[in-house]
């Protein structure tokens, strides 16, 4: 009969229960949604930055992280690194890669450059670099032509079927220079790394850069994105006492970890005036709820009914428009997300510009995590359920007398 | 039997600033099976008489008796339920929940008594039907006359099966049948079933059915007289 009590009164005024409802909803749903969506994109940015970057796992030469050249590269010992490979555990496969700058001419224009000697098939693996073909096609390896970023060719006014000319300086200071045929153009989904790349195949490009069986990183991906710690751990010690060093994303972009953090920051300060702002909204219902029924608590107290228990019942009641309004907004809120997640929000326009500016894709892909679903529900759930212990906590200080005049 | 008794019961509002002698020095006792109206103009502290009968305000000094206990000096969790068990209770208005059933109504504070779900049962439905409202069992509150809620909040009290009724200008928003219906019930419960009952009013008639009438002047018992009454005057 308590739990009838409560239930009844829930729909007695439907209006405010509506209203208090909706407004839980809207507070879950909102966050929710923001989170998902920063989420979302900021695993796209982590997952493209690391996938056509850095890889999740990289090995290096322990030189090398201070002064990224040529000369701190390594020879890339086949069997080695195949053992490697086969053995550790949580190894998916390994993508070498040797990279160095240069300066790319075309017909009339001449732009610094990105020359990333790359080994095709694994690249397709790691990152689908093949599929972003926008023109031509790719080098096998060991063929002797270029592929350019779309970015690049258009600052260089070059396209497929047009010769490039390569120049700088290779391993210890050799020069290089060497003349490319471009085969491809392809569109990569980092702005800076768009407007600089070219890639060669790895032994064309060793050859090139006078360092014939060397690369300057081998990226490691792992089984699951989740176990890249431990494999880092388990490779460090593998490769104690060598030259070789392994170097996880976040240590190879502490600047993106940054920027992202700082972005989380802002959508954290969002949040909170979002809950704020539905905190007082609710609590103005509840208020209002409180103050109409004084009279009826006064009875209830008047005819024996403890406070305890009086207290309990309007707890539960809002207890209950709590729990309603968060699962509805946990169903609605997980239909938005899959369905952005299926159609990812674009972004046109200036906004675009802007995203690409920060290093960012212009789309906004949803991140379906059960976590997000944990943590913002807990937290509007808190939030309703602090608001609710104000009618209790009014119950068990109502003077009857003056509740009964009403 | 005294069921109720007051020893000097004074009460004084707002001592430090503005104080108001609500009650003077108010000696009384009630025995079981009266059925006594207090009267008095407007301000001479019915309402406050009530309310320290029914251990809802503390006295500012005496004290109340109820069944030889002395529930002036009660913690408030045992006045609760001392209320719940003891004391029943009739207001002006708005007497009900209202978004229960007069069924419900009845049968909740014996809930909050802990009986049996079959004794509540019977008990409700039989109290509906002593006051006239047995086929009203299913409304709800909104869905009932001004008297006929008055009617459920006198089963409601009576439900519990207090030594007294207390109610408060329980005629004062009803038409003069309703009203007079009201007490007529009161009036059938009390030879009936000797149910004590103790009601304030303004309105003639009702102080006319009363056996025995207090009258109070500024906070002060002014005049408390017994009378033979006609019993049932209008059925
Ligand atoms: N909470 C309070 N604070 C201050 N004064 C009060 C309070 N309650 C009642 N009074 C005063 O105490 C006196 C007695 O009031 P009470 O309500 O008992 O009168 P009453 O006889 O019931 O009047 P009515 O017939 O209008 O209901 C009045 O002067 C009133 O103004
Ligand atoms: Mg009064």
């Amino acid at each position: 009969m308590y739990l009838k009590l409560a239930w009844r009164n829930i729909w007695r005024n439907k209006r405010r229960t509506l209203i208090t409802l909706s407004s839980i909803l809207f507070a879950v749903v909102c966050a929710l949604f923001i989170e998902s969506i920063e989420r979302g994109s900021h695993d796209l940015t982590v997952e493209n930055m690391t996938r056509f970057h850095t890889g999740y796992l990289q090995v290096q030469d322990f030189r090398f992280e201070d002064e990224p050249s040529l000369d701190n590269s390594f020879y890339y010992d086949p069997e080695f690194f195949g053992s490697i490979e086969e053995n550790v555990e949580g190894i998916e496969f390994t993508v070498p890669r040797i990279d160095g700058f240069m300066l790319a001419a075309g017909e009339e224009l001449t732009r610094p450059a990105m020359v990333l000697g790359i080994l095709p098939g694994r690249e397709q693996r790691l990152n689908g670099l093949v599929d972003r073909l926008v023109e031509g096609r790719f080098f096998n390896e060991g063929e002797s032509t270029a592929v350019v970023s779309q970015g690049l060719a258009s600052r260089l006014n070059v396209a497929v079927g047009d010769t490039l000319v390569l120049l700088g300086q290779g391993r210890f200071g050799m020069s290089a220079a060497g003349k490319y045929y471009i085969s491809g153009i392809v569109k990569l989904p980092l702005r800076e790394m768009d407007n600089q790349t070219i890639y060669l195949s790895i032994s064309e490009a060793q050859w090139l850069l006078s360092a014939e069986g060397y690369i300057t990183s081998l990226l490691i991906t792992p089984e699951s994105a989740a176990q890249v710690n431990i494999l880092a751990e388990a490779l460090s010690q593998i490769f104690e006492g060598t030259e070789y060093r392994v170097l996880t994303w976040r240590e190879m972009m502490p600047e993106l970890i940054e920027a992202l953090e700082f972005d989380k920051a802002g959508t954290r300060m969002f949040m909170a005036i979002l809950y704020v702002v539905i905190g007082f909204g609710i609590f103005g219902t509840i208020l209002t709820m409180t103050l109409e029924r004084l009279r009826e608590f006064g009875i209830l107290l008047s005819v024996g009914m403890k406070r305890m228990k009086l207290a309990a019942v309007v707890f539960i009641e809002t207890l209950l428009i709590s729990i309603l309004g968060v699962l509805s907004g946990f169903g609605l809120g997980l239909f938005l997300i899959i369905y952005f997640n299926i159609n990812p929000i674009t972004i046109g326009g200036d906004g675009a510009e802007y995203m690409l500016d920060m290093g960012f894709d212009p789309i906004l892909p949803t991140a379906i995590a059960p976590d997000i679903f944990f943590y913002q529900g807990s937290v509007v759930f808190l939030i309703t359920l602090v608001i609710s212990l104000y009618p209790s906590f009014k119950i068990l200080r109502l003077n009857i007398i003056e509740a009964a005049k009403k | 039997m005294a069921i109720l008794q007051t020893k000097n019961l004074s009460k004084v509002y707002n001592p430090d600033t503005v104080p108001v002698h609500a009650l003077r020095d108010v000696s009384i006792t009630i025995d079981k099976g009266e059925f006594t109206s207090i009267v008095g103009p407007s301000g001479s502290g019915k309402t406050t008489l009530l309310n320290m009968l029914g251990g809802l305000d503390k006295p500012t000094s005496g004290s109340v008796w109820v069944n030889g206990e002395e529930i002036t000096s009660m913690k408030e969790s045992k006045l609760i339920d001392f209320r719940l068990h003891n004391i029943g209770f009739v207001f002006q208005h708005y007497n009900l929940i209202p978004v229960f059933t007069a069924h419900e109504n009845v049968s909740f504070i014996m809930l909050l008594q802990n009986r049996s779900k079959k004794e509540i049962r019977e008990r409700a439905d039989d109290l509906l039907e002593q006051v006239g409202l047995g086929d009203r069992k299913n409304a709800r509150p909104v869905q009932m006359s001004g008297g006929q809620q008055q009617r459920v909040a006198v089963a409601r009290a009576l439900a519990s099966e207090p030594k007294f009724i207390l109610a408060d200008e329980p005629t004062a928003n009803l038409d003069s049948t309703s009203a007079m219906n009201l007490l007529d019930i009161m009036n059938k419960m009390n030879r009936e079933q000797n149910v004590t009952f103790v009601f304030s009013t303004h309105d003639q008639r009702v102080i006319d059915r009363a056996r025995r009438v207090i009258t109070m002047v500024d906070g002060a018992i002014h005049k408390d007289e017994y009378r033979d009454v006609e019993e049932t005057a209008e059925n």
